[in-house]
């Protein structure tokens, strides 16, 4: 437990001792910005409504949050770090997890950072609470369970590139997996209802938090994560 | 020359192979290394020094063969034997964007130290490789020696019974090459290391053993004195002259010298060296068997007025052997 904590503070901290999280956060606020007010119009609609708040945001984790995760273990690789890590007595699991929760920790300050949209909405009007506390809980989920397909993409290479296109490919194929297999027919569809990552964030963004959505998001993290574990530990074996 | 006799085994490595697709980079390699003793492992580039360190340290499985440290499997208490050692990789792998100081704390957390001891052993490890001025520096500011110390240091934070440094001078200049040197052997004083190197003269500096692997088998294995035995099959004396008008041609003194040999009824050849100096004539005798000629050099020479510069024996030809065992 101790290590995972190590590596978690260690990873959560070198995102603020270099300009990724700084440029991250802008270019979030900046986009979320542009929608909300320009496309939007927030202004002159009057809504006070955070409906489309919370469609773009999963989209824009898609692009954003695989950039947060690719270096994780790739940069190791590259640096020749690994090595170093990889020969101390932490376990395969301990380093996944650590570094999987220093991610987090910016997905959690990510999320903080978009507080003055709703904020400035429930100023300005009276929005439904639940929906906005289920949102931001899809939210979390989502970025859960982008972030650990990222973690996964990360120990599979050596190129922060490949990992993220490999990250992002993943987690726009479990987003619209729905829409996706909607082509091949009613059957299809039904099934890829169910893996689609999208269709168990609608339900929180309309307030409603139903366990089989946490146990669907919580299944996707545990396995990206068992499967990254495997990944590193791959090459222990002849 | 019996080496002094050291504490018990503590790492055993038998019949060790590892493959890469086709390559062989690990052939059937089979050493023991006992408490307090410094080995160097010698050889070329890509004889599969790192790979057998590679092996030791938990990173990569043998192909097949064990690796027993401190009497545990490396394959089956990957763990507990990572807890031993402290290891140097080739490349001194450091995270650019982290301080010297919390790298080395880092490194040290992950080892199991915390609070006051983790602290104090990370000013006492940074004291003794010298980077306490550098401690609060970002390493990807730090020149290429400071960067090598920083990664000896991490090695070191948890006083680890043994040292693994995989080419721990590479890259450095010949002032922090000789610093490290000493270094190390300051460590070895009360601990195991095993060090991998391509430079001959830095085992000789720092190893009481030197293990020559080549193609991924060992070729020699031993003191350096024993290797040197090994070779020396034959004594070699080195016998330089000034030139002058009275002593004649090169090939009279080639001739003078044979002479001398067939009177000691020594078997041997003579065969002219290059110099250095335009003005001087350098032989080497070399004879098979323990013969010193020196002796009977000197005196055939000393009743003639031939201006004779010196006479030595050519100890050390490990160099001779390590270009013999590993070319091919």
């Amino acid at each position: 437990m101790g290590n995972i904590w190590t590596i978690a503070r260690k990873e959560f901290v070198s995102y603020f001792t270099s300009p990724v999280a700084y440029v991250a956060i802008t270019v979030l606020f900046v986009v979320v910005g542009l929608k909300f007010f320009v496309v939007d119009d927030f202004f002159v609609t009057r809504r006070a409504d955070l409906r489309s708040f919370f469609e773009l945001l999963p989209y824009f984790f898609v692009f954003y949050l695989p950039a947060i995760a690719m270096r994780l273990v790739a940069e190791e690789k590259r640096q020749g770090t690994f090595e170093l890590l990889a020969t101390l007595p932490v376990a395969d699991r301990d380093v996944i997890l650590g570094k999987y929760l220093g991610a987090v920790g910016f997905l959690v300050v990510t999320l903080l950072a978009t507080l003055p949209y709703p904020l400035l909405v429930s100023f300005l009007g009276d929005p439904d609470p639940g929906t906005i506390y289920g949102g931001y809980l899809g939210l979390l989920f989502v970025g859960l369970v982008f972030l650990a397909f990222s973690v996964m993409a990360s120990t599979w290479t050596g190129s922060q590139i490949v990992a993220y296109i490999i990250g992002s490919m993943l987690s726009a194929l479990f987003f619209l997996l729905d829409l996706l297999m909607g082509i091949f027919g009613e059957a299809t569809r039904k099934i890829a209802e169910y893996a689609s990552v999208q269709a168990h964030f609608a339900s929180f963004s309309k307030g409603v938090i139903d366990t089989r959505d946490i146990v669907f998001f919580v299944s996707l993290v545990a396995l990206a994560l068992t499967l990254a574990t495997f990944s590193l530990n791959r090459r222990r074996w002849n | 020359m019996n080496e002094p006799l050291k504490g018990e085994t503590m790492i055993e490595v038998s019949h060790l192979n590892k493959r890469y697709g086709h390559l062989r980079a690990v052939n059937d390699v089979s050493f023991q290394v006992r408490k307090g003793e410094i080995v160097g492992f010698l050889g070329p580039n890509g004889a599969g020094k790192s790979t057998v360190l590679k092996i030791m340290t938990c990173f990569l499985p043998p192909t097949s063969g064990t690796v027993r440290i401190g009497g545990l499997d490396v394959g089956d208490h990957p763990l507990e034997v990572r807890k031993k050692f402290g290891y140097l990789p080739e490349s001194a792998p450091l995270y650019l964007d982290m301080t010297a100081y919390d790298y080395l704390k880092y490194v040290g957390s992950l080892r199991g130290l915390s609070g006051k001891k983790l602290e104090q052993r990370t000013q006492q490890v940074a004291g003794s490789v010298g980077i306490t001025k550098v401690l609060g520096q970002v390493t990807g500011t730090l020149s290429k020696g400071y960067r090598q110390r920083v990664c000896l240091a991490q090695a070191l934070i948890h006083d680890p019974e043994f040292l693994i440094l995989d080419e721990p001078t590479v890259g450095l200049d010949p002032n922090q090459v000789v610093e490290i040197r000493s270094l190390i052997k300051e460590l070895g004083k009360d601990r195991t290391v095993i060090l991998s190197t391509h430079i001959l003269p830095e085992v000789l500096a720092t190893c009481d053993r030197i293990i020559i692997i080549h193609k991924g088998r060992i070729v020699a294995d031993g003191t350096a004195r024993e290797l040197e035995r090994k070779v020396a099959s034959s004594a070699t004396v080195i016998v330089r002259f000034k030139k002058t008008d009275t002593a004649g041609s090169q090939a009279d003194l080639k001739a003078r010298l044979e002479a001398v040999l067939s009177a000691a009824s020594a078997e041997g050849t003579v065969t002219p060296r290059s110099t250095p100096d335009a003005d001087e004539w350098e032989f080497k005798v070399s004879v098979s068997g323990e013969k010193d000629l020196r002796p009977a050099i000197l005196q055939a020479f000393a009743r003639e007025s031939w201006p004779l510069l010196e006479v030595r024996r050519d100890v050390l030809d490990i160099e001779g052997l390590f270009r013999t065992l590993t070319q091919e």
